[in-house]
């Protein structure tokens, strides 16, 4: 019964591809989190993750449609049918291994520690005391939850959260490195206050996979070939470099 | 009686908008002296009255009472309107107090009167106005006649020279007017300088040392009672008197 | 003595207070609230994991609810008494002022004011992220408040003015000694619903990462991607609230009634 109710709710929503000749396959991705996938000044949809989704399109022989999807409901978004996969940097870990399906893994991610540039902190116990932010449901989020001690703060997106470190109503923010840097390192205003002090210590590498729902082996196939074809033909090369540089 | 008049009405002019309310209306009254304003609806009697404490203001001339001009802004107002006690049509108990506090506020937060003896004061007020037993009620459990004589208590608790009385009976039903009247009629005795506006004609003719006249905001005729009903010499006057005598 | 003017303000985003005269209104209070607190148990008990384990969740949400809704209804009376009191001034600057913050602040939607006013403050000054959220709730219905105060004060008899006017009471004493205390009753009941409506509203605060229910819950279903689960529990749980309250302001309204029996 439950169960109807939500997919008739979401239905209401849900956005029918248009179906031409090739496969369309719809991606959803929250486009707050630059330089993996943000929306630019002339409003399009950019970053690594989306140039590398494209690509794996191109290489496989179907159609990407990439769309804004807020963070929060992201998941909810997968499992309802409104999408056929997320491509939004989300992080491979057992807990979601539970409840959705990954493709290999496309990148490898650490989370780092955006702090203000005075601050002596070497590791996450040293905010003791102190608020912390990251965004909702993120393994950021999760990291500073498991530190004792310190106020973990949950945000929508994460430039809200660098907002306020910059204002000072946080010690600290922690998020993948590539966003970190790109906060931190970036954005003249923040960069002139901001610095990532350090990367959370962890025991496993953490990777980003392409999420689809539970058993859709279908799209999964799709995306893998084509991952494994950019991979294969140097195109991920390409991609890496024009948004991290060379090295 | 002082030879210098206690209230000072001169050259009074009240406008609202071009009609006038008060047209150069002048008006001594004496200290001790019982003055009731009388006239048709729409004569200037209430706004002459409310001029004198200032709930109106006067567009031209001055009015004086024991010595300070009402309306000169330099004067505090406040402190003049405690000399003044006040009885409305409508009564304006205040519906949030007993009796006894309508009674005890004003003279508690402004005389800066012990509590208890603004308690013995007001009980006495309401011995004197005959509802000593309801002091602890609140005014909405009083009929209209109690709630005036509460009223002008609750006036006199301030220990005014002057009282001034807009219609006091009029919003009463007959039965009641009788027992307002009365407390009026013993204030009057007591020597109290009292300014009524009213349409009872019986209190004018018993209590009043002066009857003033009033129509379209002029004073038409000002005289002691016997002179007044006998020698209505006024046509306005005669008309107004044959209509409600 | 002339009939007090009885004026019922309506708002529209409160909860609808339960009156013992409207038969309807009860009866639906009723359904409402065993409904809410049967489906809680009935949950709670027979799937015990994820309800529970979300009751569990949230509870120092509610407190932070709370605190925001109650520290906020106090900010809000203040501004509004303040905002009431030049809407009625006829000092024409004061006039300008209050009225020129009731016209600005109900042109912004609030989850807008709460973004400008959050990380506004954060620029100019170091205010802590939950006071910064009650700032910004306290001014925003602090706007509606100044309009029930309005309301409440010119539903007064003119001739209570009169009246305190002269026995010496200056304007201010007027005010607080004779006009408020009255006006009180005709705003008490808007207030509460002002109070219940801002509780609902203050679910917006959780964007600026302060810990309240929807807060806990989104960060619950983030984690156990049971989204409508987490929903369910979270809608039941206000709604309960909520309920309890508007009964609460019935019962209040009831007995503030005491000088009319």
């Amino acid at each position: 019964m439950k169960k109807i109710v939500v997919a008739l709710l979401l239905t209401i929503f849900a956005v029918t591809p248009a179906l031409a000749g090739k496969k369309v396959i719809n991606i959803a991705s929250d486009c707050t989190w630059p330089p993996m996938e943000f929306v630019n000044k002339d409003k399009q949809i950019v970053g690594f993750s989306v140039d590398l989704m494209k690509a794996c399109a191109a290489a496989a022989g179907y159609e990407v449609k990439i769309k804004n999807v807020a963070w929060d409901g992201i998941f909810a978004g997968l499992a309802a049918g409104k999408y056929d996969a997320i491509c939004s940097s989300v992080t491979i870990n057992e807990k979601r291994k539970k409840v959705m399906d990954f493709s290999e893994p496309y990148f490898e991610v650490q989370q780092s520690v955006v702090t203000a540039k005075d601050s002596n902190a070497k590791s996450l116990a040293d905010f003791k005391g102190k608020n912390l932010g990251a965004q909702i449901g993120t393994t950021g989020y999760f990291a500073i939850k498991a530190v004792e001690g310190v106020t973990p703060k949950s945000y929508d997106e994460i430039g809200l959260a660098m907002e306020d470190l910059y204002n000072g109503r946080l010690a600290a923010v922690v998020c993948d490195d590539p966003i970190a840097a790109d906060f931190a390192l970036q954005q003249e205003e923040y960069a002139k206050k901001l610095k990532i002090a350090f990367v959370v210590k962890s025991d496993k590498a953490e990777y980003l996979g392409v999420a689809v729902t539970k058993g859709n082996t279908e799209v999964l196939d799709m995306i893998n070939k084509g991952l494994s074809a950019v991979r294969a033909d140097g195109t991920y090369d390409k991609i890496k470099a024009k948004w991290f540089g060379s090295n | 009686m002082t030879a210098k008049p206690i209230i000072e009405i001169k050259d009074v002019y009240k406008f609202f908008g071009d009609l006038a309310a008060l047209s150069d209306v002048s008006l001594d009254i004496k200290q001790g002296e019982k003055v009731v304003i009388i006239g048709p609806s729409g004569s200037g009697k209430s706004t002459l009255l409310r001029s004198i404490n200032r709930l109106e203001e006067i567009n031209k001339g001055s009015i004086i009472v024991d010595g300070l001009d009402v309306h000169d802004k330099e004067n505090d107002i406040n402190t003049i309107r405690q000399e003044l006690g006040m009885v409305f049509q409508s009564f304006n108990l205040f519906p949030h107090k007993t009796v006894l506090e309508n009674l005890t506020m004003a003279p508690v937060r402004l005389k800066g009167m012990e509590k208890e003896e603004a308690k013995a004061i007001a009980v006495d007020l309401l011995k004197k106005v005959g509802i000593r037993e309801k002091a602890n009620v609140y005014p909405s459990k009083l009929s209209g006649g109690q709630q005036q004589r509460v009223a002008i208590a609750r006036a006199l608790a301030m220990n005014p020279k002057i009282m001034l009385f807009d219609e006091p009976t009029s919003a009463l039903d007959p039965e009641m007017i009788g027992e307002v009247l009365d407390v009026m009629k013993n204030l009057a005795r007591e020597g109290m300088t009292m300014v009524v506006v009213t349409h009872e004609m019986g209190f004018a003719r018993e209590v009043s040392d002066r009857i003033v006249f009033m129509e379209d905001g002029r004073i038409i005729a000002s005289a002691p009672p016997e002179e007044f009903f006998t020698k209505a010499d006024h046509p306005r006057l005669k008309q107004f008197l044959d209509q409600i005598l | 003595m002339k009939k007090e003017k009885q004026v019922k303000i309506e708002v529209t985003d409160g909860a609808s207070i339960p009156d013992s005269s409207d038969k309807g209104i009860l009866n639906a209070w009723w359904v409402s609230f065993i409904g809410a607190v049967g489906i809680i148990s009935y949950l709670v008990i027979t799937k015990p994991d994820p309800y529970r384990d979300i009751l569990l969740f949230i509870p120092d949400g509610i407190v932070v609810t709370f605190e925001v809704t109650i520290c906020s209804i106090f900010g809000a009376l203040i501004i509004g008494l303040f905002t009431g009191l030049g809407r009625i001034s006829s000092n024409k600057v004061i006039n300008l002022i209050a009225s020129t913050y009731v016209e600005v602040v109900r042109g912004i939607p609030l989850l807008v004011q709460l973004f400008y006013i959050y990380y506004a403050m954060g620029r100019v000054l170091q205010v802590p992220d939950m006071l910064s959220a009650i700032i910004a709730m306290s001014v925003c219905y602090g706007a509606y408040m100044g309009e029930v105060f309005r309301a409440g004060i010119e539903s007064i008899d003119d001739g209570q003015t009169e009246a305190a006017r002269s026995v010496g009471f200056n304007k201010q004493e007027t005010m607080f000694l004779v006009i408020l205390p009255q006006a009180w009753r005709t705003i008490l009941p808007p207030v509460g619903n002002e109070f219940i409506a801002l509780l609902k509203d203050s679910s917006l605060v959780s964007i600026l990462a302060v810990a309240d229910i929807l807060r806990r819950g989104r960060e619950f279903a983030a984690e156990s991607f049971q989204y409508f689960e987490t929903y369910t529990m979270i809608a039941l749980v206000y709604l309960l609230i909520t309920l309890i309250l508007s009964r609460a302001v019935s019962h209040m309204e009831e007995r503030l009634n005491h000088y009319d029996r």
